[in-house]
């Protein structure tokens, strides 16, 4: 593939964001009538559907764990998700349960599992629509389930992606910037603390080059963390209002 | 004297005893959620949803949420068939839908459905599948219609075969030629041709409660105590696709009958939903 202009020059990007720019979000807690909790995120034309279930008995006397709940997390693509040929990913597509193990480890520590022993959790994501960022749209997702469901966590988790393309620094990249070889690091953040949960990279970067791509990461999560928290407010004022005797 | 009385909350008496639960409710003309026996839920359809399919549709039939995505693929044809395309049909019921449905392998329900619905497709004759085709017995288009159940609440069927059909009147394909000289199949950029569909064929489910009383439109509770079923399908001049009934208890021709009228009735309604969803 050609050296494709990612950044055009009055700053402008193919889909018209600025560098530092996120792509639009539109996020909906509890669409699902049987999920304990459930998300339906948007992250651009990236589509995604959470479903929480649990905590409630394990599946297999083998995972069940003595003093802590299990956490299970399933990742499926939509065969019609992908933007060239339909792909049938099956569930044990290496590359999906990669991401689903990441998620599953960045939620460990979060959940309270020590309150839930012996029973399973489980967060099963579903992609309606891929134009990149898999690993971050799984995790908001996740989180914004995750608090549907009222499992206590001691933080939102929120992610965000980050690239970096001839000198400037990309937030939040789509599927097309993704492709065009360029190093991309997806960064998990506990918004409040400020600690990072998750880092993962997979190409070339300068080692000069990896402090300002995590800082403009970080900043991404924290934008994610206003949306998702303002989402959750509202949601609740609105159950509190309909709940009201008054 | 002292009276011994057991007396029940309403949600423990539903999961004791779920079928005399329901049949308190069919006594006074109601069901649980509300409605009356011949009432569907609200339904909605929104088409062109996926922009990275071909053509697309969800499906919202009260909780019950189907999406269904249309993409084309190049192939061969059949041997004895080299004019036609194919339409492959699919329905991926996963545990995020239901907790009743376990990770793995599509189950039981999941493939029965996808039968049911290349056979409706087939039986149908929905699309005349010579206008699929590319090259005589070199190239023909593929259409995989893969729907994902993404909440299930009851009533399945005609929630996809409503989705199926209207993912099928919103496919937009490129213009496709064989070029002989490299043997390979060259399209446009652009998406122009559309589908025509020769016959618009809608379902409606009625299940059967103590050999008697027809629940229109059952939710997964109502299904899930009731054990038969009667699907009838119609198209757009009234004319009768299919009907199955599965097993259960046997039930009358005049039970048919008021389910061929419920079912035409509400092939207005649908087709009412549908048009004014584009």
């Amino acid at each position: 593939m050609s050296r494709q202009e990612l950044i055009g020059p009055q700053g402008l990007r193919q889909d018209g964001r600025r560098a530092n720019e996120l792509r639009k979000i539109k996020c909906k807690p509890s669409v699902l009538s049987q999920a304990d909790g459930s998300a339906y995120i948007e992250q651009g034309n990236t589509k995604c559907l959470a479903a929480v279930y649990g905590p409630r008995e394990t599946r297999q006397k083998a995972q069940l764990i003595h003093n802590k709940a299990n956490i299970n997390v399933e990742i499926s693509l939509a065969p019609f998700s992908m933007p060239q040929e339909r792909k049938k990913r099956s569930k044990s597509d290496r590359r999906l349960l990669e991401i689903a193990s990441a998620v599953k480890q960045t939620f460990e520590p979060i959940i309270m599992t020590s309150l839930f022993a012996r029973s399973q959790i489980d967060i099963y994501l579903q992609i309606l629509q891929f134009d990149g960022g898999t690993i971050q749209i799984c995790i908001n997702a996740a989180t914004l389930a995750l608090i549907d469901a009222g499992i206590p966590m001691q933080e939102y988790v929120c992610a965000c992606s980050a690239g970096c393309h001839e000198n400037h620094t990309l937030l939040d990249l789509n599927n097309a910037e993704e492709m065009a070889d360029t190093p991309e690091l997806t960064v998990a953040l506990l918004p409040m603390s400020g600690k990072l949960t998750l880092l993962q990279m997979d190409s070339r970067l300068h080692v000069d080059k990896l402090e300002p791509v995590m800082n403009l990461a970080a900043l991404g999560c924290k934008e994610i963390y206003q949306t998702l928290d303002e989402t959750v407010r509202e949601y609740v004022k609105d159950l509190f209002q309909k709940s009201s005797p008054y | 004297m002292v009276k011994n009385s057991l007396a029940f909350e309403a949600e423990t008496f539903r999961k004791i005893q779920p079928q005399e639960y329901l049949r308190r409710f069919i006594q006074g003309n109601i069901r649980p959620d509300g409605r009356s026996l011949s009432q569907f839920r609200p339904t909605t359809v929104n088409q062109s949803c996926i922009t990275t399919t071909n053509g697309s549709s969800m499906v919202r039939i009260g909780n019950t949420t189907v999406v269904c995505g249309i993409k084309a693929e190049v192939a061969t044809p059949k041997f004895n068939s080299p004019l036609e395309g194919y339409l492959v049909p699919n329905i991926d019921l996963s545990p995020i839908c239901s907790p009743k449905f376990k990770p793995g392998p599509p189950g039981e329900l999941a493939q029965v459905l996808s039968e049911n619905l290349n056979n409706l497709l087939k039986s149908a004759s929905v699309l005349d599948l010579t206008s699929l085709c590319i090259k005589e017995g070199i190239a023909v288009w593929v259409l995989y219609i893969d729907l994902v159940c993404v909440n299930y609440d009851g009533n399945i069927y005609d929630a996809s075969v409503i989705g199926m059909i209207t993912a099928l009147t919103n496919v937009k394909l490129p213009e496709a030629t064989f070029e002989e000289s490299s043997g390979l199949v060259k399209a446009t950029e652009e998406l122009s041709v559309t589908l025509k569909l020769q016959r618009i064929p809608y379902s409606v489910t009625v299940a059967l409660f103590d050999g008697q009383h027809l629940l229109v439109d059952p939710t997964e509770v109502e299904e899930s105590i009731t054990s038969e079923q009667i699907t009838i399908v119609f198209d757009e001049v009234g004319q009768l696709c299919s009907i199955w009934k599965i097993g259960g208890l046997p039930s009358s021709p005049e039970h048919l009958k008021q389910c061929m009228n419920i079912a035409r009735e509400r092939y207005k309604q649908i087709s009412m939903i549908v048009k004014s969803s584009i």
